[in-house]
């Protein structure tokens, strides 16, 4: 799925206005009423998960057995307690410092290997561009799911296996939205003049390939944050992910899963989480491509 | 529209053997001796011996590689471990089960994407407009296995209406059917918001073209509009279609987890704390080459539909 | 228009129809294998095979009487209707074979049959030695060096030194059809269209999915034969899906229920059996590296783990604190000194004993390998996450490494010392003790050290070989109760395993399903079942 970026007279637009431009995404974005309770959700989430030492009432490897899957609102447990006792809501707030560092770490990576790579295979062409492409087709063969359960489960569990498993997901995708971006970019006249001009390759990139391109690819990346929670809590669900006693939404959901039976809303609260935290990154990227006007 | 098409395939080509390459490579990268990855440890000498040969492990990485890849082409995938059936056979009922729900959740997906879509795209800035959106974000946003625990705590165990695990045991289409339902719907949650979202944005542009807004002030009937943005859209449809099927069967370890659906998913996961590595090699390398040649399907199609794309 | 509508009104009002057609007298199982265990004879999956597979469509030489749930199951004559060791060779014995039986292929069983199986599990150049099914079970014929025909209705084994474990062995040696073997001349083949004796033959196999057997109606015992037409096992490694599928009527009976749902299931109607039976469920640790080699260390995991909090909290009163090998009340318990009662603060004094502070000096991180379900092992994940939290809190750090049962059974036989198995200190597997040999002999002996036997720690204690050689060398069995009793107490003060918990066997029965008895065994009768 090719990303096409706006059309030349935008990008024309854009190019030689930087500095506006981005003070008009700012002001759409600023406008949009989704956007802009996703983006509060978002940052509350992302503030518990880094002050969770201090947010969290209990120790979230503490518990009796004796405790175990107190519903919601019990005594001095607020979201209830899980299958060994532990609290929920402590373990909730740990286990999204988990989860969203097992997620976005791999979309920075993707993010960052896969702009170079992209830009690198997007403006030198020829045979680079060749050899760097069809390398990435053969990962992109494999949906995404498949493709981080086979490295996964070949490596096995753990949370630096599954940052790898997943990077290797990410990189590929970035790197075709990168190369097609810097390409459409490469050909403006503008660049043209620039390379006439005599200005030196790491000149053009960085000052006009780079400011340009980033934006497509920045969107793109945001819109795989989601699968990226959703891949990783997987991973951890399966069994692949976040070794026990760890706490992590995917693998709370794994082990809560035994005790729908008796207590049926506390299994439901890791998955509620991934749900709102990944519903609020989608919302998000959602109004950050409206305001730059890409489309999809 | 031969050239490309001919030029599509030979690009495939250099795909899956690199694809094959990274399978191939698995069985090294697990911990201990290979010849230990995939045969039983209580196995004969003679028979030790005899899967040397066929693997040829003494010999060259590369050239265990071509021969392994001999065998492949051949339909040999090598003998599962736990069951040592070959692995062909076990990965062709898994298939099929795994086909079936891809399909099943496939037209669902599409159905209904297709028609929230449209229904936004035609109705846009309006309440349906927004509620098919609203619709859409939940749908790509939900971790469908998280969706199917919820449904089966719904419907199972509180209602007790629909069954939870399995295909059915007893023969028939009926218990199939009841079977099928809650992995189905869980599995379309994804697409069926991907969909949405795709056939709302392509049906939008169209919409908006000048002509069409000319043609439209013009009063022209709105079937006639309508026929011409699906025509018009279809490519972008057929596209999103493709690449969800892909997803759904590729993808479907996670709901065939919760449901214990006997799919490729299954299997996958089933291989994977059995550490059966030729069932995982077999697993990966079948679907990545259905992914593939679904792609491929896909992109041919499109220039069926919309021939201009083969121009460039 | 209207037709459609009704059409569709009928769909989904068909959809709700929760109550399916059912042939009477067929009985569905759910077990805990995430696969069918095998069917070639020497079967796997541990004794959950037996139950299901081995002891319904094979027999052996002599068998279990499980007609019974008030005493421990006692060995009774099977295919063999007498046997007797010889007076004047101790190493010899002779086995008086049943007459008039047929396997499910019409051929007749006799002593060639046996001898049959026998090459099978131990002649590795005979051309029908099954290499997966000699791997399952030659452990357990450790004594057996030999086998003679005498007549067509006379076997005779030979053992490598005399020894009162023979009957306790030959149990578990399944007899399989030569006959039906010669057909096919290959175990896989075999295992798709098995004979034997048993009370079941196979109908329908789909690997992975479902086992489907009816009633032998010519099976030789005549007060034995199947109540239920038809028999269909079905994997289901998942709790919750064995509970969703009884719940919903796909099931009529399952292994190992959620012990959470147990008060709900008896609401709706569902009988819950509990009994004791001869099942220990531990870490057997690895006694030849850190940090299991030094015994305090190991007494201090002892003394940390919560067993009544597993016992009642965790697994709502479905297990019994281990604080042994064998429970409290077994004949072979004896009196060790060693009481294992949840004291963490013992188990930190032992630390320090051993020279852990356990802040700055900790004794080396353990790796354990676990199983996520499978026969006896009841709720592993569980319930290793809880041990492992009840040893951190004394200072010893345990990382656990989950594996499929079968997986783990095949990686366990193959002991420690393998590429594979390197970097592990234990293993999470459940044991029996229904007879000397296997709660002891294949464990504690330094002759049963891998690949002879089992003993995979290593342990060795000389003074263990002598009780153990004693006990086999005594066939009065109040005598042995008293040895084994000493050999006992011996193992509790060395603590070689975290002993944990003694299993109370929990199964969840639909109200269709009458006439079980559940004994006290790791085996079931299934004959008397009758579903309605």
């Amino acid at each position: 799925m090719a990303i096409t970026t706006a059309r030349p007279d935008e990008l024309a637009a854009r190019v030689t206005a930087p500095m506006s431009y981005w003070r008009t995404v700012a002001w759409r974005l600023a406008r949009d009423p989704a956007t802009l309770v996703a983006g509060a959700v978002l940052v509350l989430i992302v503030l518990s998960a880094v002050l969770a030492p201090w947010l969290a009432p209990y120790d979230p490897n503490a518990g009796s057995i004796r405790l175990r899957l107190a519903p919601v609102g019990a005594p001095a447990h607020l979201l209830g307690t899980d299958e060994q006792g532990r609290d929920m809501l402590s373990r909730l707030l740990w286990g999204g410092r988990m989860t969203l560092v097992a997620a976005l770490t791999p979309v920075v990576i993707g993010f960052v290997l896969g702009t170079g790579l992209g830009v690198l295979a997007g403006y030198v062409g020829g045979l680079t561009n060749t050899l760097v492409m069809r390398t990435m087709d053969i990962f992109y063969a494999f949906p995404a799911v498949l493709l981080a359960i086979a490295i996964s489960g070949a490596l096995g569990p753990g949370l630096p296996n599954t940052l790898i498993s997943l990077s290797i997901v990410f990189v590929p995708r970035v790197v075709r939205v990168a190369e097609s971006a810097t390409v459409q970019v490469k050909s403006l006249e503008y660049i043209a003049a620039a390379r006439a001009s005599g200005a030196g390759v790491r000149a053009i990139v960085r000052h006009h390939l780079l400011a340009n391109v980033l934006g497509p690819i920045l969107v793109f990346a945001s819109t795989q944050v989601s699968l990226s929670i959703i891949l990783a809590a997987g991973l951890s669900f399966l069994g692949l992910g976040v070794t026990p006693p760890a706490a992590e939404w995917g693998l709370m959901l794994n082990t809560l899963r035994q005790s729908i039976y008796v207590n049926a809303v506390v299994p439901a609260l890791p998955g509620l989480a991934i749900f709102v935290t990944s519903m609020a990154f989608n919302l998000l990227s959602d109004g950050l491509r409206d305001a730059m006007e890409i489309r999809a | 529209m031969w050239a490309y098409a001919g030029r599509r395939l030979l690009l495939a080509i250099p795909t899956l053997l690199g694809a094959s390459i990274i399978v191939f490579a698995m069985v090294h990268l697990a911990p201990g001796d290979p010849i230990a990855a995939v045969m039983p440890a209580e196995s004969s000498q003679a028979e030790i011996e005899a899967t040397k040969r066929a693997y040829g492990f003494d010999k060259p990485l590369a050239v265990q590689y071509l021969v392994w890849l001999g065998r492949v082409a051949q339909g040999d995938l090598g003998k599962s471990i736990a069951t040592r059936r070959a692995v062909i056979l076990d990965v062709r009922d898994a298939l099929a089960n795994s086909l079936v729900l891809a399909l099943s959740s496939s037209l669902l997906a599409f159905a209904l994407g297709l028609a929230l879509g449209l229904l936004a795209a035609f109705r846009q800035g309006r309440a349906l407009d927004k509620l098919a959106s609203a619709i859409a974000v939940v749908g790509v946003s939900v971790p469908h296995y998280w969706a199917g625990i919820i449904l089966i705590i719904i419907f199972s165990v509180q209602l007790n209406w629909l069954p939870a695990m399995g295909a059915a045991d007893d023969p028939g289409v009926l218990p199939y059917l009841r079977h099928i339902t809650l992995p189905t719907v869980a599995l379309a949650l994804i697409p069926l918001g991907v969909i949405t979202r795709v056939v709302r944005s392509a049906a939008l542009d169209i919409l908006n073209q000048e002509f069409v807004l000319a043609l439209r002030a013009k009063g022209l009937a709105a079937r006639r509009v309508f026929a011409h943005v699906v025509k018009n859209a279809a490519p972008q449809i057929l596209t999103v279609l493709g690449l969800q099927f892909g997803f759904q069967l590729g993808g479907s370890v996670l709901v065939e987890a919760v449901f214990s659906w006997p799919g490729t998913g299954y299997l996958l996961n089933l291989a994977i704390f059995q550490r059966d590595i030729p069932v995982l090699q077999g697993v990966i390398l079948v679907l990545a080459t259905f992914f593939v040649l679904l792609n491929l399907a896909v992109d041919l199609l499109q220039t069926v539909v919309d021939p201009r794309i083969a121009r460039h | 228009m209207r037709r459609v509508v009704i059409l569709l009104l009928a769909a989904v009002l068909s959809l709700s129809w929760t109550d399916p057609v059912l042939a009477q007298g067929t009985l569905r199982i759910g077990m805990t294998a995430s696969d069918i265990p095998y069917t070639g004879g020497q079967t796997d999956n541990g004794f959950e095979g037996f139950r299901f597979v081995g002891y319904q469509i094979y027999e052996p030489l002599i068998a279990w009487d499980l007609t019974r749930g008030d005493r421990l199951a006692p060995l009774v004559p099977g295919l063999a209707e007498s046997w007797e060791v010889r007076r004047d060779q101790p190493t010899k014995w002779v086995f008086k074979l049943r007459k008039g039986v047929t396997f499910h292929d019409g051929s007749p069983f006799n002593a060639d049959a046996v001898v049959f199986s026998y090459e099978s599990i131990k002649k590795k150049d005979a051309p029908h030695f099954d290499s997966y099914g000699s791997g399952q079970v030659s452990f357990r014929l450790a004594s057996l060096t030999g086998i003679t025909k005498i007549d067509d209705h006379t076997v005779e084994f030979e053992t490598n030194k005399p020894t009162s474990f023979v009957p306790y062995q030959v149990c578990y040696m399944l007899i399989v059809s030569p006959t039906q073997w010669n057909k096919v001349k290959d175990w896989r083949k075999f295992a798709e269209q098995p004979s034997g004796t048993g009370p079941f033959r196979v109908t329908k196999f789909v690997p992975r999915e479902r086992l489907e057997l009816e009633a032998n109606r010519s099976y030789w015992d005549a007060k034995r034969r199947p109540k239920i037409d038809r028999l269909v096992l079905l994997p289901m490694p998942e709790p919750t899906t064995r509970l969703a599928a009884l719940r919903s009527g796909q099931v009529d009976w399952i292994e190992v229920p959620p012990p959470d749902s147990i008060p709900q299931l008896k609401g709706g109607g569902f009988s819950i059996t509990l009994n004791s039976y001869p099942h220990n469920w531990t870490h057997t640790l690895r006694l030849d590296k850190e940090p299991w080699s030094n015994k305090l260390v190991r007494k201090a995991a002892n003394y940390a783990v919560d067993r009544v909090g597993i016992c009642k909290s965790l697994l709502n009163d479905t297990c019994t604190p281990a604080t042994g090998v064998v429970y409290k009340g077994h004949p072979w318990f004896g009196k060790p000194k060693e009481t294992y009662d949840y004291n963490p603060a013992k188990a930190r004094e032992l630390l320090r004993q051993a020279g852990f502070d356990g802040v700055t000096k900790r004794p080396a991180r353990a790796v354990h390998l676990i199983s996520t379900s499978g026969s006896g092992q009841m709720l592993p994940l569980a319930m290793n996450e809880l041990i492992q939290k009840n040893l951190k809190e004394v200072g010893i750090d345990v990382d656990l490494q989950p594996v499929e049962w079968n997986t783990l059974l095949t990686r366990w036989r193959a002991g420690f010392k393998t590429a594979e198995n390197e970097g592990l200190n234990a293993w999470n597997i459940s044991w029996n003790f229904l007879e000397p040999w296997s709660g002891f002999g294949r464990f504690f002996h330094s002759k049963a050290v891998v690949p002879v036997a089992v003993n995979t720690m290593p342990y060795i204690n000389p003074e263990a070989d002598r009780l153990i050689d004693e006990a086999e060398r005594t066939f009065d069995v109040g005598k042995q109760n008293e040895i084994l009793a000493r050999l006992h107490e011996l193992v509790v003060d060395d603590a070689p395993w975290i002993f944990v918990v003694h299993d109370q066997n929990p199964r969840a029965l639909s109200a269709r399903v009458k006439g079980f008895v559940q004994p006290q065994s790791w085996f079931v009768d299934l004959t008397s079942v009758t579903v309605r």
